[in-house]
Formats: structure tokens, C-alpha cells, sequence
């Protein structure tokens, strides 16, 4: 579907939506580049209400045919609305759509937090090496604040199980090989060796059953050029479990952009630091080693299964490629560095 | 590299050939030549070494074979082959095989408490740490 046929169809169910409105339509709407795991657009919806002419940037989100995350649209809406309004700046959700009468596919309609900038390749450029050590700051102390939330009180473990705290390591561990074993091209060694690894040496229980984001990393988030950080984007992975699960994905060194910073920005002792003051939780060291490696396994199943989705035909996308082709040997040299094989 | 160069490189020319199109939203034409560049860069990046990354590979990999003796059990007779046919896709599988007997030769090797076995140990990881030296590419994202 071209973004011509997709703008009409879109207003119609926007319009069913909105039954005060009238003369509802989708403007500009443009795909945005990236968004591997949905296919995102932009566009201006304009309508009549009480005889005011009224718009509205908003944002579509729409699952592909195969993406390179398989995740319950419903689990990232309820997490984005769960934090709205909080101290975890997230945009506001507006509609979900599960089923595929309107637009093919299912689909999330949120609003456009618009005049802020997410690629991580202007980070390394002026103005914006400046704001370094805030833009670390501020993003280490919004994870820790995640940590910190009550996902009961939240009333997410509706949308998303609960493990018990000496559970969540195995749960997450299951799940990620399983993704390598059904989706690996060829034979992963390295990986394979970590996963041994892990199983032999497992985390202490988790010191409490907290909101996981699932991929809050540098490049998922809206910053501007203080540093300041107005939005958290990408929550299709997130999850109920071990609070330093996250930490873990953050200090993946795959995330370090060839700069060796945690996210491409501070000492990871540094961002340990936020994070722990933020949370009010204690990262053990060797308990974040083991969910960093963890989380450099997570992310090779991930770059398998884009390439998979690829070689199967779901999705042809270059898309697909790139994290396969770009990340699956950065990966396993960031495994060989945890494990201080490098 | 998965998915293969020469199913990928078909891929992009059907869609840059797409993109020809003088209908195509500005902003999709964008987004799918930018990252069909990248793609394309990454291909040519990757193409004159493969053969050769392949080759010397397997040789390492079957010289470990052969170093690491009973130890290499039912995967030992991998280490008897060679690479008399040079296309990549003969070599990959030839590679994906060692690379298998591997995994199952250092899991073994983990599970024996004796220096023979560290000492193998050690340049199995060696071995991995050279693998992806040979796969390193300028372009890759991290």
C-alpha cells in the first residue's frame, strides 16, 4: 500500500474515531527511514470541530508483514501509556488498532513530538559533543526511573507476566536462544559459547520485578542540543523483569558507535552511577556483567532473526539487511570483550 | 555474511529500479536509496576478501581439528578435507560445517578439567578472536 492509498483509508478510520469531527483528513504523510520493526510515518490530521478548524501532528505506526521484532503492539501501547505524563517523557498514545479491517495491518496512532533530533551519528558532531555528559545524565537517570516505577501499581502486569526474581534471567535466556535457534543462517561459535557461559554462571535474583524497556539504548530517545532528553521511543520490546536488564542493553558495547563510552558517551562506571542514583537499586557488578553479555546475546538473535525475516521473504526490506550485514560481527567482538577474550 | 551478497545485491537492483519511478514519495525514495547505499558499500567492502577470509579460515579451523586429536571425536573427519572448489557458496558451507564442529569441540573442551584442555581452550578463543578480525569491515555500524 503506497502513502496515497494509505492517507485516505487512514482519515476514514480516524473519522470513526473521532465522531464530533468533521472534514477529517490525513495530510503530508511521509514514511520515516529506519523502523525496522514497524513501518512508521508522519502526517498532519486536519478536521472541523464545533465549527473550528482544528490539526494535529501525529505519528502511524504500522506492523509489517514479518519485522524484525515479533512483539504485542497492545504491550507497547499500554507501556507508552503507562508512562505518559511521568517522569519518563514518552509521547501520548492515541489510538490502537488491532485488528486489520482498516488499515491491512494492525497499527498505533501517537502524537508527533515534534523539533527534536533521535540519529545517533549527529551526537558525534557540534553542537552536540558538548552536551555529552547532560545528554548521559538525563539518559541513565530516565532508565533508573524506569526501574524505579511500580509495574503493579501501573497495572501492567495485565498486558505482561510477571516472572518471579529468580526467574528472570532463565525466562529472558530461554527465549533469546530459542529466536537463535530457529533463526541462525549459519553456525554462531561465539555466541554459542556465551550462552554456556551464561548458564553456568547465572545472576542473583532480581532485586525486584520492574518495568523493562527492552531497548532503551542511545538512538531511542529525542534529544536536543542541551542535552535534554523529551522523548523515549521503541518500547515493543518492553517486559516485566530484572530492572538490570536494561542496564545491560545500555552498556552493550555495540551501542558504543566505535567510541569506547557506554552508549558512545560516558565512563560505563559513569552511567552505572545515574543509574543507581536514579533507581535507588544497587547495580552489583557481577551482576551486570551478566546481563551486559546477556543483553550482546539478545542482540545477535536479533540481527539473526532480521536476516532470517530476509532470507525466508516475509520482509525484503534493505532495512532487514543492514543490522545483519552491519551488527552480527560487532556483535560477537563485543561478546569477546565482556568475556575478556578481546 | 547472511543474507548472501548475490541474493541482496538482486534485491537492491529491483529496488533501486523501483525507485526510478517518478511517483515515488521524495521521502520513501530517500529512505530506500540511503540504506540501499549503505548496503552496496558494505557488498563491495566484503567482496574481494572473501574468497580468501574463507580459505584461511578453513585451514585454521581444520589445523585446530587436527591439534585437538580424540578430543575432536566424530567431527575429527572434517579435518582430513580441503577446499578444492573455490566458489563462496562452496566455501561458506565448507566453513559453516567446521564452524559447527567447533562449538561442539570447545563445549567438550569446556567440560574437561585438565591443562591440555585449557590449553586448547585458549586457542579456540584465540581462534574466534581472529574470526572476527577476518570479518571486520570499515563499514560495518558498531
Amino acid at each position: 500500500m503506497t502513502s496515497a492509498d494509505l492517507a485516505p483509508r487512514l482519515a476514514a478510520y480516524a473519522a470513526r474515531r473521532m465522531p464530533a469531527a468533521r472534514g477529517v483528513e490525513v495530510r503530508d504523510l511521509s514514511r520515516i527511514s529506519g523502523g525496522a520493526s514497524r513501518q512508521t510515518f508522519r502526517f498532519r490530521l486536519t478536521w472541523t470541530e464545533d465549527g473550528v478548524p482544528r490539526e494535529r501532528r501525529m505519528i502511524l505506526r504500522r506492523d509489517p508483514p514479518a519485522s524484525l521484532i515479533d512483539t504485542e503492539r497492545r504491550v507497547e501501547f499500554e507501556a507508552y501509556r503507562a508512562f505518559f505524563g511521568s517522569k519518563v517523557p514518552v509521547p501520548e498514545m492515541i489510538w490502537l488498532e488491532e485488528g486489520t479491517e482498516a488499515l491491512d495491518l494492525p497499527f498505533s496512532v501517537a502524537a508527533e513530538i515534534t523539533g527534536f533530533e533521535a540519529a545517533p551519528a549527529l551526537l558525534w558532531t557540534e553542537p552536540y559533543l558538548a552536551a555529552h555528559e547532560t545528554l548521559a545524565r538525563n539518559k541513565w537517570t530516565i532508565l533508573g526511573e524506569i526501574a524505579r516505577a511500580d509495574p503493579f501499581a501501573l497495572g501492567l502486569d495485565r498486558v505482561m507476566p510477571p516472572p518471579e526474581p529468580e526467574g528472570c534471567w532463565v525466562r529472558e535466556l530461554d527465549m533469546w536462544e530459542a529466536v537463535l535457534d530457529a533463526d541462525e543462517a549459519e553456525p554462531l561459535p561465539i555466541t554459542r559459547a556465551a550462552i554456556r557461559w551464561l548458564r553456568t554462571n547465572p545472576p542473583p535474583p532480581a532485586q525486584k520485578i520492574g518495568v523493562v524497556h527492552g531497548d532503551f539504548r542511545t538512538g531511542n530517545f529525542l534529544y536536543d542540543r542541551q542535552g535534554h532528553i523529551h522523548g523515549v521511543l521503541d518500547w515493543e520490546m518492553a517486559h516485566l523483569g530484572d530492572p538490570l536488564e536494561d542496564l545491560g542493553w545500555s552498556l552493550n558495547p555495540v551501542w558504543n558507535f566505535k567510541r569506547d563510552l557506554g552508549g558512545g558517551l560516558v565512563p560505563d562506571g559513569v552511567a552505572i552511577a545515574y543509574w543507581e542514583a536514579a533507581s535507588g537499586l544497587r547495580a552489583d557488578p557481577d551482576a551486570v556483567h551478566w546481563w551486559t553479555l546477556f543483553n550482546c546475546v539478545k542482540g545477535q538473535a536479533i540481527w539473526i532473526s532480521s536476516a532470517r525475516a530476509w532470507i525466508d521473504g516475509g520482509n525484503r526490506e534493505p532495512i532487514m539487511v543492514l543490522p545483519a550485514w552491519g551488527l552480527q560481527n560487532p556483535q560477537d567482538r563485543a561478546i569477546l570483550k565482556v568475556m575478556g577474550h578481546l | 555474511m547472511k543474507p548472501d551478497i548475490p541474493a541482496v545485491l538482486a534485491e537492491l537492483a529491483g529496488l533501486v529500479a523501483r525507485n526510478a519511478a517518478p511517483d515515488i514519495d521524495p521521502a520513501e525514495r530517500a529512505g530506500a536509496l540511503s540504506l540501499s547505499a549503505a548496503l552496496l558499500g558494505m557488498a563491495a567492502e566484503a567482496w574481494d576478501g572473501a574468497a580468501q577470509r574463507l580459505v584461511e579460515e578453513n585451514r585454521a579451523l581444520r589445523a585446530l581439528l587436527v591439534d585437538a586429536g580424540d578430543r575432536a571425536g566424530p567431527i575429527a573427519g572434517l579435518a582430513g578435507a580441503e577446499d578444492d572448489d573455490l566458489s563462496i557458496s562452496a566455501l561458506s558451507a565448507a566453513n559453516a560445517r567446521l564452524r559447527a564442529g567447533l562449538i561442539a569441540l570447545q563445549a567438550a573442551v569446556e567440560a574437561e578439567d585438565s591443562p591440555e584442555a585449557r590449553a586448547l581452550e585458549s586457542r579456540i578463543w584465540e581462534e574466534l578472536r581472529l574470526s572476527t578480525e577476518r570479518r571486520h569491515m570499515s563499514s560495518a555500524l558498531a
